[in-house]
Protein backbone atom coordinates (compact mmCIF):
# COMPACT_ATOMS: atom_id res chain seq x y z
CA UNK A 1 0.00 0.00 0.00
CA UNK A 2 1.75 3.52 -0.89
CA UNK A 3 0.39 4.47 2.63
CA UNK A 4 -0.39 8.51 3.13
CA UNK A 5 2.34 9.13 5.77
CA UNK A 6 1.04 9.42 9.12
CA UNK A 7 1.93 11.47 11.93
CA UNK A 8 2.22 9.09 15.74
CA UNK A 9 1.94 11.30 18.99
CA UNK A 10 2.00 10.52 22.24
CA UNK A 11 1.02 12.89 24.58
CA UNK A 12 0.22 13.20 28.38
CA UNK A 13 -3.16 13.45 29.23
CA UNK A 14 -4.15 14.65 33.13
CA UNK A 15 -7.98 16.18 33.21
CA UNK A 16 -7.02 18.20 36.06
CA UNK A 17 -4.28 19.10 39.15
CA UNK A 18 -5.25 16.05 41.13
CA UNK A 19 -6.47 13.78 39.05
CA UNK A 20 -4.00 10.75 37.26
CA UNK A 21 -1.90 11.55 34.53
CA UNK A 22 -1.93 9.05 31.45
CA UNK A 23 -0.76 8.55 28.07
CA UNK A 24 -3.19 8.43 24.78
CA UNK A 25 -1.52 7.56 21.46
CA UNK A 26 -2.62 9.44 18.24
CA UNK A 27 -2.16 8.63 14.72
CA UNK A 28 -3.14 10.97 12.29
CA UNK A 29 -2.21 12.00 8.65
CA UNK A 30 0.75 14.42 8.12
CA UNK A 31 -0.38 17.60 6.42
CA UNK A 32 3.29 19.77 5.00
CA UNK A 33 4.01 22.39 7.39
CA UNK A 34 2.62 20.44 10.25
CA UNK A 35 3.78 21.87 13.56
CA UNK A 36 2.47 20.30 17.31
CA UNK A 37 -0.30 22.85 17.21
CA UNK A 38 -1.41 22.23 14.09
CA UNK A 39 -1.32 18.33 15.21
CA UNK A 40 -2.91 18.75 18.11
CA UNK A 41 -5.88 20.76 16.06
CA UNK A 42 -6.29 18.56 13.80
CA UNK A 43 -6.74 15.76 16.69
CA UNK A 44 -9.26 18.44 18.50
CA UNK A 45 -10.96 17.81 15.32
CA UNK A 46 -11.08 14.31 15.37
CA UNK A 47 -10.54 13.22 18.68
CA UNK A 48 -9.75 9.55 18.36
CA UNK A 49 -6.73 7.57 20.03
CA UNK A 50 -4.99 5.36 18.13
CA UNK A 51 -6.54 2.49 19.02
CA UNK A 52 -9.79 3.99 17.87
CA UNK A 53 -11.17 5.41 20.92
CA UNK A 54 -13.15 8.64 21.29
CA UNK A 55 -11.48 11.00 23.51
CA UNK A 56 -11.71 14.54 24.46
CA UNK A 57 -9.46 17.12 22.89
CA UNK A 58 -6.42 17.91 24.02
CA UNK A 59 -6.11 21.09 26.46
CA UNK A 60 -3.27 23.41 26.27
CA UNK A 61 -2.29 27.17 25.75
CA UNK A 62 -1.35 28.49 22.33
CA UNK A 63 -2.14 31.76 20.66
CA UNK A 64 0.18 33.45 17.78
CA UNK A 65 1.65 30.22 16.56
CA UNK A 66 4.48 32.46 15.35
CA UNK A 67 6.65 31.91 18.17
CA UNK A 68 5.87 35.88 19.72
CA UNK A 69 3.46 35.00 22.05
CA UNK A 70 5.20 32.68 24.48
CA UNK A 71 1.72 30.68 25.37
CA UNK A 72 2.78 27.20 23.90
CA UNK A 73 5.99 26.09 25.68
CA UNK A 74 5.80 22.66 26.50
CA UNK A 75 8.08 19.42 26.85
CA UNK A 76 8.55 17.91 23.39
CA UNK A 77 10.09 14.82 23.52
CA UNK A 78 11.69 15.39 26.39
CA UNK A 79 13.15 18.89 26.03
CA UNK A 80 11.27 22.24 26.46
CA UNK A 81 10.39 24.13 23.41
CA UNK A 82 7.69 26.00 21.56
CA UNK A 83 5.25 23.83 20.22
CA UNK A 84 4.24 25.95 17.48
CA UNK A 85 7.78 26.30 15.97
CA UNK A 86 8.46 22.27 16.39
CA UNK A 87 7.78 21.13 12.59
CA UNK A 88 6.44 17.92 12.89
CA UNK A 89 9.08 16.69 10.02
CA UNK A 90 12.21 17.67 11.85
CA UNK A 91 10.50 15.75 14.72
CA UNK A 92 11.79 11.89 16.12
CA UNK A 93 8.41 9.32 16.28
CA UNK A 94 6.41 9.06 18.23
CA UNK A 95 6.13 12.57 19.14
CA UNK A 96 5.97 13.21 23.02
CA UNK A 97 4.28 15.56 24.24
CA UNK A 98 4.04 16.71 27.97
CA UNK A 99 3.58 20.06 29.90
CA UNK A 100 6.16 21.38 31.56
CA UNK A 101 6.76 20.20 34.46
CA UNK A 102 7.96 22.36 37.11
CA UNK A 103 4.86 24.46 36.84
CA UNK A 104 1.48 23.75 38.77
CA UNK A 105 -0.62 21.65 35.84
CA UNK A 106 -3.87 22.97 34.77
CA UNK A 107 -5.36 20.72 32.66
CA UNK A 108 -3.14 18.13 29.83
CA UNK A 109 -0.64 20.01 29.12
CA UNK A 110 -1.82 23.33 29.76
CA UNK A 111 0.13 24.75 33.31
CA UNK A 112 -0.14 27.80 35.57
CA UNK A 113 2.99 30.22 35.02
CA UNK A 114 2.17 33.10 37.26
CA UNK A 115 5.45 32.73 38.93
CA UNK A 116 6.93 34.85 36.59
CA UNK A 117 4.24 36.91 36.77
CA UNK A 118 5.44 37.28 39.94
CA UNK A 119 8.88 37.47 39.80
CA UNK A 120 8.29 40.52 37.17
CA UNK A 121 6.43 42.33 39.48
CA UNK A 122 9.15 41.57 42.26
CA UNK A 123 11.86 43.52 40.75
CA UNK A 124 9.28 46.43 39.11
CA UNK A 125 10.00 45.22 35.41
CA UNK A 126 8.68 48.46 34.04
CA UNK A 127 9.34 52.07 33.23
CA UNK A 128 7.31 54.12 35.58
CA UNK A 129 5.83 56.61 33.44
CA UNK A 130 2.35 57.06 35.58
CA UNK A 131 1.56 60.42 37.06
CA UNK A 132 -1.39 63.11 37.21
CA UNK A 133 -0.53 65.18 35.03
CA UNK A 134 1.64 64.76 31.07
CA UNK A 135 5.10 64.46 32.35
CA UNK A 136 6.26 65.84 28.43
CA UNK A 137 8.63 62.62 26.30
CA UNK A 138 11.53 61.19 28.02
CA UNK A 139 15.07 61.37 27.55
CA UNK A 140 16.25 60.35 24.05
CA UNK A 141 17.86 56.70 24.18
CA UNK A 142 20.57 56.71 21.76
CA UNK A 143 20.84 54.04 18.75
CA UNK A 144 23.60 52.09 21.21
CA UNK A 145 21.01 51.48 23.87
CA UNK A 146 18.34 50.66 21.54
CA UNK A 147 20.59 47.81 20.15
CA UNK A 148 21.16 46.62 23.18
CA UNK A 149 17.76 46.88 24.46
CA UNK A 150 16.07 45.35 21.65
CA UNK A 151 17.27 41.62 21.78
CA UNK A 152 16.21 41.80 25.61
CA UNK A 153 12.92 43.55 24.99
CA UNK A 154 12.80 40.24 22.76
CA UNK A 155 11.56 38.14 26.00
CA UNK A 156 7.74 36.30 25.32
CA UNK A 157 7.74 34.95 28.70
CA UNK A 158 7.50 31.33 27.78
CA UNK A 159 8.88 30.39 30.81
CA UNK A 160 11.40 27.99 29.16
CA UNK A 161 14.92 29.64 30.68
CA UNK A 162 13.20 28.44 33.66
CA UNK A 163 12.05 24.71 33.06
CA UNK A 164 15.15 24.16 31.86
CA UNK A 165 17.24 25.41 35.13
CA UNK A 166 18.75 23.08 37.18
CA UNK A 167 18.42 26.08 39.90
CA UNK A 168 15.06 26.75 39.11
CA UNK A 169 13.08 24.30 41.68
CA UNK A 170 11.21 24.02 44.69
CA UNK A 171 14.08 24.43 47.07
CA UNK A 172 15.57 27.50 45.67
CA UNK A 173 12.83 29.14 44.61
CA UNK A 174 14.99 31.14 42.14
CA UNK A 175 13.96 33.76 40.47
CA UNK A 176 15.16 32.70 36.93
CA UNK A 177 16.77 33.98 34.04
CA UNK A 178 13.92 35.97 32.14
CA UNK A 179 13.20 38.25 35.12
CA UNK A 180 16.94 38.56 35.77
CA UNK A 181 17.30 39.66 32.01
CA UNK A 182 14.20 42.14 31.90
CA UNK A 183 15.89 44.20 35.03
CA UNK A 184 18.75 44.10 33.04
CA UNK A 185 16.74 45.57 30.50
CA UNK A 186 14.80 48.02 32.44
CA UNK A 187 17.89 49.20 34.48
CA UNK A 188 19.05 50.57 31.21
CA UNK A 189 16.09 52.27 30.22
CA UNK A 190 17.04 56.15 31.08
CA UNK A 191 13.67 56.36 32.59
CA UNK A 192 13.28 52.73 34.12
CA UNK A 193 16.97 53.64 35.77
CA UNK A 194 15.00 55.27 38.93
CA UNK A 195 14.24 52.36 40.07
CA UNK A 196 17.54 50.29 39.27
CA UNK A 197 18.39 50.37 43.09
CA UNK A 198 15.30 48.93 43.96
CA UNK A 199 15.18 46.36 41.20
CA UNK A 200 19.13 44.93 42.81
CA UNK A 201 17.76 44.94 46.08
CA UNK A 202 15.21 42.83 45.03
CA UNK A 203 17.41 40.48 43.53
CA UNK A 204 19.25 39.96 46.77
CA UNK A 205 16.39 38.82 48.63
CA UNK A 206 16.21 34.81 48.81
CA UNK A 207 15.58 33.24 45.39
CA UNK A 208 17.27 35.59 43.76
CA UNK A 209 20.47 36.13 41.28
CA UNK A 210 23.23 34.38 43.62
CA UNK A 211 21.38 31.20 43.08
CA UNK A 212 21.99 30.94 39.69
CA UNK A 213 24.64 27.67 39.17
CA UNK A 214 25.72 29.46 35.54
CA UNK A 215 24.42 25.43 33.82
CA UNK A 216 23.60 27.65 30.95
CA UNK A 217 20.59 25.86 29.99
CA UNK A 218 18.50 29.39 29.56
CA UNK A 219 20.65 30.59 26.65
CA UNK A 220 20.85 27.21 24.96
CA UNK A 221 17.00 27.15 24.95
CA UNK A 222 16.02 30.58 24.35
CA UNK A 223 13.75 29.97 21.59
CA UNK A 224 14.08 34.07 21.10
CA UNK A 225 17.84 33.64 21.35
CA UNK A 226 18.35 36.38 24.59
CA UNK A 227 21.68 36.66 25.33
CA UNK A 228 20.44 35.72 29.39
CA UNK A 229 23.76 34.68 30.23
CA UNK A 230 24.85 38.04 29.88
CA UNK A 231 22.58 39.27 31.01
CA UNK A 232 22.96 37.49 34.44
CA UNK A 233 26.48 38.27 34.46
CA UNK A 234 25.79 42.14 33.81
CA UNK A 235 22.91 42.24 36.31
CA UNK A 236 25.38 40.17 39.04
CA UNK A 237 27.83 43.08 38.85
CA UNK A 238 25.29 45.80 39.20
CA UNK A 239 24.03 43.60 42.53
CA UNK A 240 27.61 43.18 43.68
CA UNK A 241 28.43 47.39 43.29
CA UNK A 242 25.34 47.65 45.02
CA UNK A 243 26.69 45.85 47.56
CA UNK A 244 29.51 47.57 47.97
CA UNK A 245 27.55 50.94 47.98
CA UNK A 246 25.09 49.80 50.62
CA UNK A 247 28.03 48.77 52.94
CA UNK A 248 29.64 51.87 52.66
CA UNK A 249 26.60 54.63 52.29
CA UNK A 250 23.91 52.69 54.37
CA UNK B 1 -9.22 45.70 46.28
CA UNK B 2 -7.83 42.52 45.11
CA UNK B 3 -4.17 43.01 44.87
CA UNK B 4 -2.07 39.76 44.76
CA UNK B 5 -0.60 38.95 48.35
CA UNK B 6 2.15 36.66 49.10
CA UNK B 7 1.23 32.57 48.85
CA UNK B 8 0.42 31.77 52.12
CA UNK B 9 -0.63 28.03 53.71
CA UNK B 10 -4.26 28.87 53.31
CA UNK B 11 -5.46 30.40 50.15
CA UNK B 12 -9.02 29.25 49.64
CA UNK B 13 -9.85 30.86 46.35
CA UNK B 14 -11.44 28.48 44.07
CA UNK B 15 -9.16 29.97 41.52
CA UNK B 16 -6.06 28.09 43.61
CA UNK B 17 -7.10 24.61 44.00
CA UNK B 18 -3.70 23.44 42.30
CA UNK B 19 -0.75 22.66 43.88
CA UNK B 20 1.20 25.91 44.72
CA UNK B 21 4.53 25.37 42.52
CA UNK B 22 7.48 27.12 43.19
CA UNK B 23 7.35 30.16 45.29
CA UNK B 24 7.92 33.70 44.01
CA UNK B 25 11.14 36.00 44.35
CA UNK B 26 11.24 36.91 48.12
CA UNK B 27 12.63 40.45 47.75
CA UNK B 28 13.77 41.76 50.55
CA UNK B 29 14.07 38.53 52.34
CA UNK B 30 16.44 36.10 53.92
CA UNK B 31 20.57 36.16 54.32
CA UNK B 32 21.37 32.97 51.01
CA UNK B 33 22.59 36.40 49.30
CA UNK B 34 25.06 36.74 51.52
CA UNK B 35 25.98 32.89 52.06
CA UNK B 36 26.11 32.08 48.56
CA UNK B 37 28.48 34.99 47.81
CA UNK B 38 30.35 33.89 50.85
CA UNK B 39 30.87 30.26 49.56
CA UNK B 40 31.52 31.84 46.06
CA UNK B 41 34.47 34.25 47.63
CA UNK B 42 35.97 31.33 49.69
CA UNK B 43 35.85 28.74 46.49
CA UNK B 44 38.67 31.80 45.73
CA UNK B 45 40.02 33.56 49.17
CA UNK B 46 41.33 31.89 51.21
CA UNK B 47 40.58 28.42 49.72
CA UNK B 48 41.85 28.74 46.36
CA UNK B 49 44.64 30.49 47.14
CA UNK B 50 45.77 28.45 49.51
CA UNK B 51 45.53 25.71 46.54
CA UNK B 52 48.12 27.82 44.63
CA UNK B 53 50.40 28.12 47.04
CA UNK B 54 50.34 24.45 48.09
CA UNK B 55 50.63 23.42 44.79
CA UNK B 56 52.55 25.60 42.86
CA UNK B 57 54.60 26.41 45.60
CA UNK B 58 55.15 24.70 48.38
CA UNK B 59 54.76 21.01 47.26
CA UNK B 60 56.83 22.07 43.81
CA UNK B 61 59.60 22.78 45.74
CA UNK B 62 60.19 18.75 46.28
CA UNK B 63 61.48 18.80 42.90
CA UNK B 64 64.55 20.84 44.05
CA UNK B 65 64.75 17.42 46.36
CA UNK B 66 64.60 16.76 49.88
CA UNK B 67 66.39 18.94 52.00
CA UNK B 68 64.68 22.23 49.80
CA UNK B 69 61.46 20.74 50.99
CA UNK B 70 62.42 20.53 54.47
CA UNK B 71 63.12 24.04 54.49
CA UNK B 72 59.58 24.59 52.73
CA UNK B 73 58.01 22.92 55.70
CA UNK B 74 60.10 24.35 58.08
CA UNK B 75 59.14 27.85 56.85
CA UNK B 76 55.27 26.88 56.62
CA UNK B 77 56.17 26.01 60.18
CA UNK B 78 57.99 29.06 61.60
CA UNK B 79 54.86 31.27 60.00
CA UNK B 80 53.51 33.42 63.47
CA UNK B 81 50.09 32.09 64.69
CA UNK B 82 50.60 28.90 62.72
CA UNK B 83 47.80 27.12 64.14
CA UNK B 84 45.25 30.32 64.07
CA UNK B 85 46.70 30.74 60.18
CA UNK B 86 45.96 27.39 59.27
CA UNK B 87 42.53 27.64 61.40
CA UNK B 88 41.06 30.88 60.54
CA UNK B 89 43.05 30.59 56.99
CA UNK B 90 42.48 26.72 55.47
CA UNK B 91 40.16 24.63 57.89
CA UNK B 92 37.84 26.84 58.84
CA UNK B 93 37.11 28.29 55.05
CA UNK B 94 37.00 24.73 53.66
CA UNK B 95 35.01 23.26 56.44
CA UNK B 96 32.45 25.72 55.03
CA UNK B 97 33.04 25.75 51.44
CA UNK B 98 32.64 22.03 51.64
CA UNK B 99 29.71 22.06 53.46
CA UNK B 100 27.84 24.62 52.01
CA UNK B 101 28.63 23.36 49.13
CA UNK B 102 26.99 20.29 49.26
CA UNK B 103 23.98 21.96 50.37
CA UNK B 104 23.87 24.30 47.39
CA UNK B 105 24.40 20.57 45.47
CA UNK B 106 21.30 19.14 47.41
CA UNK B 107 19.27 21.87 46.39
CA UNK B 108 19.78 21.91 43.25
CA UNK B 109 17.45 19.38 40.71
CA UNK B 110 20.18 18.01 37.50
CA UNK B 111 18.95 17.93 34.60
CA UNK B 112 21.70 16.46 32.21
CA UNK B 113 19.60 13.21 30.83
CA UNK B 114 17.58 15.67 29.19
CA UNK B 115 19.56 18.52 28.74
CA UNK B 116 23.15 17.16 27.76
CA UNK B 117 24.66 20.61 27.04
CA UNK B 118 28.51 21.51 27.95
CA UNK B 119 27.41 24.24 30.48
CA UNK B 120 25.21 22.08 32.14
CA UNK B 121 28.09 18.92 31.97
CA UNK B 122 30.26 21.70 34.08
CA UNK B 123 27.82 22.19 36.41
CA UNK B 124 27.44 18.58 37.73
CA UNK B 125 31.12 18.48 37.25
CA UNK B 126 31.75 21.40 39.92
CA UNK B 127 29.77 19.15 42.03
CA UNK B 128 31.37 15.87 41.89
CA UNK B 129 34.74 17.35 41.78
CA UNK B 130 34.32 18.66 44.56
CA UNK B 131 32.90 16.02 46.26
CA UNK B 132 36.44 13.78 45.14
CA UNK B 133 38.38 16.88 46.66
CA UNK B 134 36.67 16.86 49.66
CA UNK B 135 37.44 13.32 50.27
CA UNK B 136 41.16 13.37 49.30
CA UNK B 137 41.05 16.28 51.42
CA UNK B 138 40.01 14.58 54.52
CA UNK B 139 42.50 11.99 54.04
CA UNK B 140 45.24 14.15 53.07
CA UNK B 141 45.08 16.59 56.13
CA UNK B 142 44.40 13.40 58.40
CA UNK B 143 47.57 11.35 57.07
CA UNK B 144 49.66 14.11 56.65
CA UNK B 145 48.70 16.63 59.41
CA UNK B 146 46.85 14.43 62.37
CA UNK B 147 48.94 11.23 62.17
CA UNK B 148 52.85 10.09 62.14
CA UNK B 149 55.76 12.50 62.70
CA UNK B 150 54.55 15.80 63.26
CA UNK B 151 55.99 17.64 60.69
CA UNK B 152 56.17 20.94 62.67
CA UNK B 153 58.38 19.34 64.94
CA UNK B 154 60.80 17.82 62.34
CA UNK B 155 60.63 19.00 59.25
CA UNK B 156 63.14 16.75 57.43
CA UNK B 157 61.07 13.74 57.87
CA UNK B 158 58.52 15.55 55.01
CA UNK B 159 59.66 14.21 52.10
CA UNK B 160 60.29 10.80 52.99
CA UNK B 161 56.73 10.77 54.87
CA UNK B 162 55.21 11.91 51.74
CA UNK B 163 56.97 8.73 49.94
CA UNK B 164 55.66 6.51 52.20
CA UNK B 165 51.86 6.97 51.05
CA UNK B 166 53.23 7.67 47.08
CA UNK B 167 54.44 4.34 47.10
CA UNK B 168 51.54 2.78 47.66
CA UNK B 169 50.45 2.74 44.42
CA UNK B 170 46.69 2.59 45.21
CA UNK B 171 47.37 6.19 47.76
CA UNK B 172 49.43 7.19 44.52
CA UNK B 173 46.38 6.97 42.31
CA UNK B 174 44.02 8.45 45.10
CA UNK B 175 46.60 11.36 45.26
CA UNK B 176 46.57 11.71 41.36
CA UNK B 177 42.99 11.78 41.23
CA UNK B 178 42.47 13.98 44.51
CA UNK B 179 44.62 16.49 42.73
CA UNK B 180 43.14 16.47 38.69
CA UNK B 181 39.79 16.93 40.82
CA UNK B 182 41.00 19.39 42.58
CA UNK B 183 43.06 21.68 39.87
CA UNK B 184 39.40 21.24 37.86
CA UNK B 185 37.52 22.56 40.32
CA UNK B 186 39.14 25.45 41.33
CA UNK B 187 40.13 26.30 37.71
CA UNK B 188 36.54 26.44 36.72
CA UNK B 189 35.69 27.69 39.84
CA UNK B 190 37.88 31.19 38.76
CA UNK B 191 35.80 30.62 35.26
CA UNK B 192 32.13 30.86 37.68
CA UNK B 193 33.65 32.93 40.03
CA UNK B 194 34.18 35.51 36.84
CA UNK B 195 31.03 35.11 35.33
CA UNK B 196 28.79 35.40 38.57
CA UNK B 197 30.15 38.23 39.86
CA UNK B 198 29.97 40.43 36.82
CA UNK B 199 33.88 40.38 35.87
CA UNK B 200 33.58 38.49 32.42
CA UNK B 201 29.88 40.23 31.08
CA UNK B 202 30.49 39.68 27.32
CA UNK B 203 30.15 35.88 25.44
CA UNK B 204 33.46 36.51 23.64
CA UNK B 205 35.00 37.37 27.36
CA UNK B 206 33.51 34.50 28.68
CA UNK B 207 34.82 32.00 25.70
CA UNK B 208 38.24 33.20 25.75
CA UNK B 209 38.65 33.38 29.66
CA UNK B 210 37.51 29.74 29.88
CA UNK B 211 40.88 28.84 27.42
CA UNK B 212 42.83 30.54 30.33
CA UNK B 213 40.98 28.62 32.84
CA UNK B 214 41.41 24.91 30.95
CA UNK B 215 45.31 26.27 30.81
CA UNK B 216 45.54 27.01 34.26
CA UNK B 217 44.09 23.61 35.45
CA UNK B 218 46.87 22.24 33.05
CA UNK B 219 49.62 23.94 35.01
CA UNK B 220 48.00 23.22 38.40
CA UNK B 221 47.66 19.31 37.35
CA UNK B 222 51.08 19.21 35.79
CA UNK B 223 53.17 21.11 38.14
CA UNK B 224 51.66 18.37 40.53
CA UNK B 225 52.19 15.37 38.95
CA UNK B 226 55.60 16.62 38.46
CA UNK B 227 56.41 16.75 42.13
CA UNK B 228 54.21 13.63 42.85
CA UNK B 229 56.82 12.13 39.84
CA UNK B 230 59.94 13.57 42.13
CA UNK B 231 58.64 11.66 45.00
CA UNK B 232 58.08 8.69 43.55
CA UNK B 233 61.60 8.57 41.74
CA UNK B 234 63.78 9.74 44.73
CA UNK B 235 65.03 6.44 47.35
CA UNK B 236 62.92 6.23 50.06
CA UNK B 237 63.91 8.97 53.00
CA UNK B 238 64.76 8.68 56.31
CA UNK B 239 61.66 10.29 58.63
CA UNK B 240 63.24 9.12 62.14
CA UNK B 241 64.47 11.61 64.15
CA UNK B 242 68.38 11.97 64.25
CA UNK B 243 68.73 10.81 60.26
CA UNK B 244 65.72 13.55 59.43
CA UNK B 245 67.30 16.56 61.08
CA UNK B 246 70.35 15.34 59.09
CA UNK B 247 68.36 16.03 55.77
CA UNK B 248 67.17 19.33 57.20
CA UNK B 249 70.75 20.56 58.02
CA UNK B 250 72.55 19.68 54.61
CA UNK B 251 73.52 21.98 51.66
C1 LIG C 1 40.09 22.18 46.85
C2 LIG C 1 39.33 23.00 47.53
C3 LIG C 1 38.26 23.84 46.82
C4 LIG C 1 38.46 24.96 46.08
C5 LIG C 1 39.78 25.65 45.78
C6 LIG C 1 37.17 25.39 45.61
C7 LIG C 1 36.95 26.50 44.83
C8 LIG C 1 35.75 26.86 44.28
C9 LIG C 1 35.52 28.01 43.47
C10 LIG C 1 36.56 29.05 43.11
C11 LIG C 1 34.21 28.00 43.09
C12 LIG C 1 33.52 29.02 42.21
C13 LIG C 1 32.62 29.92 42.95
C14 LIG C 1 31.19 29.80 42.54
O1 LIG C 1 30.84 29.02 41.65
O2 LIG C 1 30.36 30.50 43.09
C15 LIG C 1 33.62 26.84 43.65
C16 LIG C 1 32.30 26.48 43.46
C17 LIG C 1 31.72 25.39 44.05
N1 LIG C 1 32.29 24.54 44.98
FE1 LIG C 1 34.23 24.54 45.54
N2 LIG C 1 36.21 24.52 46.06
C18 LIG C 1 36.84 23.55 46.80
C19 LIG C 1 36.23 22.49 47.43
C20 LIG C 1 34.90 22.18 47.34
C21 LIG C 1 34.29 21.07 48.01
C22 LIG C 1 35.02 20.09 48.90
C23 LIG C 1 32.96 21.10 47.68
C24 LIG C 1 31.92 20.11 48.14
C25 LIG C 1 31.11 19.50 47.35
C26 LIG C 1 32.74 22.22 46.78
C27 LIG C 1 31.54 22.57 46.20
C28 LIG C 1 31.35 23.60 45.31
C29 LIG C 1 30.13 23.86 44.59
C30 LIG C 1 28.84 23.08 44.70
C31 LIG C 1 30.37 24.98 43.78
C32 LIG C 1 29.40 25.61 42.78
C33 LIG C 1 28.56 26.65 43.41
C34 LIG C 1 27.53 27.16 42.45
O3 LIG C 1 27.30 26.59 41.39
O4 LIG C 1 26.92 28.18 42.78
N3 LIG C 1 33.94 22.86 46.61
N4 LIG C 1 34.57 26.15 44.39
Amino acid sequence: MADTQTVKLKIKRQDGPKAQAHWEEFEIPYKSGMNVISAMMDIAANPVTKDGKTTTPIAYDSNCLEEICGSCAMLINGKARMACSALVKNLEQPITVEPLSKFPLVRDLAVDRNVLFENLKKVKAWVPVDGTYDLGSGPRVTPQKQEQAYPLSNCISCTICMEVCPQFNESTGFVGAATISQVALFNDHPTGAVLKEERLHALMGDGGIHECGYAQNCVESCPKGIPLTRSISRVAGQVMLQTVKDIFSR
Amino acid sequence: MSTAVSPGPSSTTSANDHPQGIAPLRAGQGHEFFWRRLHSLTGIIPVGAFLFEHILISNATAINGATAYAHQVRFLGSLPFVLGLELLGIWLPIAFHALYGFYIWYRGRANLISYPWMGNWMYSLQRWSGAIAFAYIIWHTYTMRFTGVDLHEVPGASFGKVQHELFVTPLFLFYVIGLVAASWHFAYGIWLFCAKWGITVGERARQKFLYICIAFFFLLSAVGLASMTKFRSTPQQCTDQPCADQIEQAK
